[in-house]
């Protein structure tokens, strides 16, 4: 047979070779293994880490998020804001919180739907850094209208988290849903993923990006952007821990409401006062 | 065991082995220290600096402005409408470095390397709230920007930081009254040799009465009293009467029934129609106005109207709201305008 006629050195040399090659993986294993047997016993002594944000305990609180559409003007002061706090590009196509407006036209069954993205509306704002609702309904016999605030509902389940490949995006103790931006390579699977639209892609960064409810602003006590500059009240933002929060009176309330609760995300943003077209 | 089987399991071993050591070193540190993700990015997006500072940051330097914005209706705390200083003025912080997503804890600050914006165009801005839109709610003020004041600047009646109307708050009651008592008072004091019986007035010197909103004419009283109206003859006729007087002669001359002097011209006031809405919000198109401190123009003589015109142009009544709209009224417009209002139907 070909292997009998094999040099006995080269056996002999792949032999110990191979055992060599055994006890160092063997080393290995067991260093690696006494390492993390180690970390676990330290682990278990004391209390579980939390992420170092002075004076903020992320196991201390579960944000959450209402918007009362009845009270929306439509003024887009949220969008400009958060454009502003969050650095994102002020152009026409790309916001991590947005207003879509609702008009039922006397005897038209659907609904028409716009946004401060809506090409009419942009060139009644003067610039794409600038969003305001064009007046385009105003000699129309309109039978219902209203504006309803979108942004990111923060998911119990959040299906952007399932599909990252890279453990860019996940879900944070106290109930946000935030990007890494050095560990995202911009594959966008989250983007399709999302049920509401509520990410967008950076191609100038080569990242995604959305929503974070301002969570540089909420650990640090201060309320998101949108939520701070918003008129009318039409945003509340609170703790669901405290009961006397903003947020929990108002799911308390009201008969409140969230956004396609048939994708099984269980969305954090509660509505109020929104109508059977809109998800 | 045969020996292949045996090499074959160290094979499998050795590639488990290889891969956990490779996930323990390639893998950041804070990996899993939470869950699948790098621990440490939690406190990097944290650390982002926050720009929006809110109004307490803004009355330590500002403490005019923030004053009448914390009484004003601006500052509607019960029914939760709340336009906060940086609504208006953007935010006072910037962060460092400006674009993209780089988290950062430092950056300018309002007021040592920020300048924040005084909005130049308040018909633009006020509008993105209060222009009338389908689909805003009830509650929310709105106007047709065309007919309440066209391209006027909306801070030429209104402070921005609290906007009521300028000057409407302090007779905003209506005051109370005997007509009966007020009527004898008129007849005894010789009202009617200027004003007109019952405060018609047709062309008499002084201006009708009769139908003018009671809560005007108390305040212009009041003017003339203090002086704050300089007016020979009124300030000696009003001189020796007790507040009561005042309310009693208001609810007579608002009570009587009025009489348009009509005494314009017709083509004047055509033209006076055409600009009709820089008066119009408070005023009404048709000259009854719809706020009881503000008076009704609808049948006054145009002489009258011309001349109140332009002491509201040259200071000699003073009033923030209508030295703002006459400081650009030309002669001709003011007597369009007074002609317009005269030929109206005062009732």
């Amino acid at each position: 047979m070909e292997e009998d006629k094999e040099p006995a050195e080269r056996r002999q040399g792949r032999r110990s070779f191979l055992q060599a090659f055994a006890a160092a993986l063997g080393c290995g294993g067991m260093a690696i293994a006494a390492n993390a047997v180690v970390r676990e016993a330290v682990a278990a002594g004391s209390p579980p880490p939390i992420p170092n944000i002075p004076g903020y305990d992320w196991t201390k609180h579960h944000w959450a998020f209402g918007v009362d559409a009845t009270k929306c003007i439509g003024c887009l002061r949220c969008v400009e804001a958060c454009k502003a706090e969050n650095e994102v590009a002020r152009d026409a196509h790309h916001f991590r919180t947005w207003v879509e407006r609702y008009v039922y036209l006397e005897g038209e069954d659907t609904p028409r739907i716009d946004s401060q993205a809506d090409p009419v509306n942009i060139s009644a704002s003067g610039s794409e850094g600038e969003y305001r609702f064009a007046n385009r309904y105003k000699d129309a016999k309109v039978d219902k209208a209203f504006f309803v605030p979108k942004l990111c509902n923060q998911c119990t389940h959040p299906a952007c988290v399932q599909v990252c490949p890279t453990g860019a995006t996940y879900k944070t103790e106290d109930g946000v849903v935030v990007i890494d931006h050095t560990y995202c390579i911009g594959c966008q699977y989250c983007v399709q993923a999302c049920p509401y639209g509520a990410r967008f892609f950076n191609a100038e960064l080569k990242v995604t990006d959305k929503c974070t409810w301002c969570y540089h602003r909420i650990t640090k006590g201060m309320l998101p952007a949108c939520v701070e500059v918003c008129p009318v009240g039409a945003r509340i933002f609170g703790d669901r821990n405290d009961m006397q929060s903003p947020i929990s009176q108002f799911i308390k309330n009201n008969r409140v409401d969230v956004l396609r609760p048939e994708t099984g995300n269980a969305p954090n943003v509660f509505y109020v006062g929104i109508d059977k077209d809109v998800d | 065991m045969p020996k292949h089987i045996v090499r074959l399991v160290l094979l499998i071993l050795a590639f488990g082995v290889i891969g956990y050591a490779a996930r323990t070193y390639f893998t950041a540190n804070s990996y899993y220290e939470y869950g699948y993700y790098r621990g440490a990015s939690v406190a990097e997006i944290a650390l982002d600096k926050p720009k929006y500072q809110g109004t307490a940051y803004c009355q330590t330097c500002h403490a005019q402005q923030y004053a009448d914005w914390s009484k004003g209706v601006h500052n509607s705390v019960v029914v939760g409408k709340i336009v906060k200083c940086e609504v208006c003025h953007g935010p006072a912080g910037r962060r460092d470095p400006p674009p993209g997503y780089i988290n950062s804890a430092t950056g300018p600050v309002h007021p040592d390397n920020v300048k924040l914006v005084v909005p130049t165009d308040t018909v633009k801005l006020c509008t993105q709230c209060h222009e009338q839109m389908p689909g805003r709610p009830q509650g929310q003020p709105q106007i047709v920007v065309a007919t309440h004041a066209g391209t006027t600047q909306c801070t030429t009646c209104h402070n921005p930081h609290s906007p009521r109307i300028i000057g409407a708050a302090a007779a905003a009651t209506a005051p109370s009254g005997d007509a009966a008592v007020g009527k004898a008072k008129a007849e005894a004091s010789n009202c009617a040799a200027c004003h007109g019986p019952a405060g018609v007035s047709e062309n008499l010197p002084g201006p009708s009465l009769a139908g003018q909103k009671a809560a005007y004419l108390v305040g212009a009283f009041k003017a003339y009293k203090t002086g704050a109206r300089g007016n020979p003859v009124m300030a000696g006729m009003v001189g020796g009467l007790s507040d009561a007087d005042i309310g009693n002669l208001a609810a007579f001359y608002a009570g009587s029934s009025c009489k348009s002097t009509r005494n314009g011209e017709k083509k004047a006031a055509a033209a006076g129609q055409a600009i009709v809405s820089k008066c119009a919000a408070c005023h009404g198109i048709a000259g009854i106005s719809a706020q009881p401190a503000w008076p009704n123009l609808a049948g006054q003589s145009v002489n009258y109207l011309v001349d109140a015109l332009q002491s509201y142009k040259n200071g000699g009544r003073k009033d923030a709201t209508m030295s703002g709209i006459t400081k650009d009224l030309s002669d001709a417009d003011a007597a369009n305008l007074a002609a317009y209002f005269s030929n109206a139907n005062c009732k």
